[in-house]
């Protein structure tokens, strides 16, 4: 294996071991279980017009959980070793550093992409086993597959802009905050662009693409920090 | 000949408008065990830092194993371990992880991992904690564990800060212990500390940094008033009765220069080899005198540490 690979690799390993220490990785089931409970709740108790609309909604309560998840288990990922100065020790190790936190990244915002993905397949099939589209319901305010797969450009956004404060910050609970005003204004944006009818897939893809920078930043800044 | 494992070169660092560590150089050779003394904020942790790619220096060269450890960090910091300051360890997180982790990053044989890590914690005397979290093990349990891992995959060159603090007596004897044979199998050791006990045990040479300056480059076991050609040695001889300088002198001869320390005591000193101090020995008892104790003094690191940097932290 290459430096880079075996960096990779061995980092992942070692942020599964801090989830299961941690009791963090039950977390990942919330979008698994909780999305789907929560939207098969809804779905027989509010008088929901379609399918469709059901789905939108279950996939809005999925990615909402999805998003707390992401932004903590990032925050952490990034933010705990260096609050606690873990650094001092594996920083000293022959690994990049770069790829040694892309390894732990890609454990916690790539389960929690797959968690979101699994709850949603869960939402859509309780959508249309529990509620019936009668001929004069209106169409959903969104359509639900695009919804789906926009859910993922704001959860990829919410963790790029997360990474990339845990490092600027140096600290979990400061990069938590950031996530969140992020969050919040990501979906003041959205709202807006929903009521004057302008949202379109570009949206889901600029917050994607800005989430990206925000992960290759955070790569970045953390292989020149100063110890 | 051995060749230098670790080189700083003409080294700046630069904090803001601060210079914390100012034109120093200096090389260790393979298995030398060097000792870094200096006060509080002198440079020794920005040092070991550079040394162990935790930052870069401003101007001037850091190299480990010929490899610039900020640059091609991969392969100088195979073959090191570096305890730098405290770091913290997330508290549910066991000794185990932490160890079987570095020995996965160092590149150790999953054949060869398991004992590797119980070796570096039985080295530290904390294999019974591997699997308890550090969140439930002492300040100096933690501290212990936090050395098994520096020393997981047996590396060769060690660079420790202040690796005995926290640790009890018996722990900070056995750590001692420890160093001084890893050492003497051929480990380079960098020792940056206060505990000038630890110096004097361990290494075999001292580095006193003052200001972010390199202010003394010397052995540790410098004979005090050594004389130009080095030959100069000093007994402390203790009598059983008063003694004046005078009739210790008459006994001795000339060429020894004699110092009344106490009523019962005098230094001596002499050029020569054993024989010299023999027929010293023998001449004062000839002559009557109540010799019962004859000593060679401790080499006195600490008046040393406080010529070369002043009068703080000396321990």
């Amino acid at each position: 294996m290459s430096g880079e690979v075996a960096a990779l690799t061995h980092n992942a390993r070692w942020e599964v071991a801090r989830l299961r220490r941690s009791q963090r990785i039950w977390l990942l089931l919330i979008p698994i279980v909780a999305g789907p409970v929560g939207s098969g709740i809804a779905d027989l108790y509010l008088r929901v017009p379609s399918a469709g609309t059901a789905e939108v909604l279950g996939l809005l309560i999925t990615a909402g959980l999805a998003a707390l998840v992401v932004l903590d288990l990032t925050a952490l990922a990034v933010g705990e070793d260096l609050s606690l100065r873990t650094y001092y020790l594996t920083f000293a190790l022959p690994q990049p550093r770069g790829s040694a936190l892309a390894g732990r990244l890609g454990v916690v915002v790539g389960g929690t992409l797959i968690a979101y993905g699994v709850g949603a397949i869960e939402v859509a099939w309780l959508a249309n086993a529990l509620v019936s589209t009668s001929s004069t319901a209106p169409a959903p305010i969104l359509v639900p597959a695009h919804l789906a797969v926009g859910m993922l450009g704001l959860l990829v956004f919410l963790g790029g802009v997360t990474a990339a404060a845990g490092v600027v910050t140096r600290g979990a609970s400061q990069a938590l905050v950031a996530g969140i005003l992020a969050g919040v204004v990501a979906a003041g944006i959205g709202s807006m662009f929903l009521i004057e009818g302008q949202l379109t897939g570009l949206f889901p893809e600029v917050l994607a693409a800005a989430g990206l920078v925000g992960f290759a930043t955070c790569l970045f800044q953390y292989g020149r920090i100063e110890g | 000949m051995p060749s230098d494992v670790l080189t700083i070169d003409a080294v700046w660092k630069r904090y803001g408008d601060h210079d914390a560590l100012r034109n120093v150089g200096f090389s260790l050779r393979s298995g030398e065990a060097v000792g870094y003394l200096g006060p509080n904020g002198a440079g020794k942790t920005t040092t070991l830092k550079l040394l162990a790619g935790l930052s870069r220096p401003t101007r001037g060269s850091v190299r480990v194993q010929g490899f610039d450890p900020s640059r091609d960090r991969t392969r100088a910091l195979r073959r090191l371990g570096a305890l730098v300051e405290t770091p913290g360890v997330p508290p549910y997180l066991t000794g185990a992880d932490l160890l079987e982790y570095v020995a996965r990053v160092k590149g150790v044989p999953p054949s060869e991992r398991k004992a590797s890590v119980h070796h570096a914690a039985e080295s530290m005397n904390v294999d019974e904690y591997l699997g308890r979290p550090f969140g439930s093990l002492s300040t100096g349990l933690a501290r212990r564990m936090l050395l098994g891992a520096v020393l997981v995959g047996d590396p060769d060159v060690l660079l420790l800060d202040e690796p005995t603090l926290g640790l009890d007596p018996a722990a900070r004897r056995d750590l001692r212990c420890l160093l001084r044979n890893l050492s003497r199998n051929g480990l380079t050791l960098l020792l940056s500390t206060h505990m000038l006990e630890d110096v004097q045990e361990v290494c075999s040479r001292v580095l006193f940094l003052r200001n972010g300056v390199l202010v003394g480059d010397e052995p540790v076991n410098l004979e005090p008033d050594t004389g130009p050609d080095g030959s100069r040695r000093v007994l402390r001889l203790g009598f059983g009765s008063g003694v004046t300088a005078e009739a210790v002198l008459r006994a001795a001869g000339p060429e020894f220069v004699v110092t009344l320390e106490g009523p019962r005591e005098v230094t001596i000193r002499f050029s020569g080899g054993d024989a010299a101090q023999a027929a010293l020995l023998a001449g004062l008892i000839r002559a009557g005198l109540p010799l019962v104790s004859a000593s060679r003094p401790e080499p006195d690191l600490a008046r040393r540490y406080l010529e070369r940097v002043g009068r703080e932290d000396a321990t």
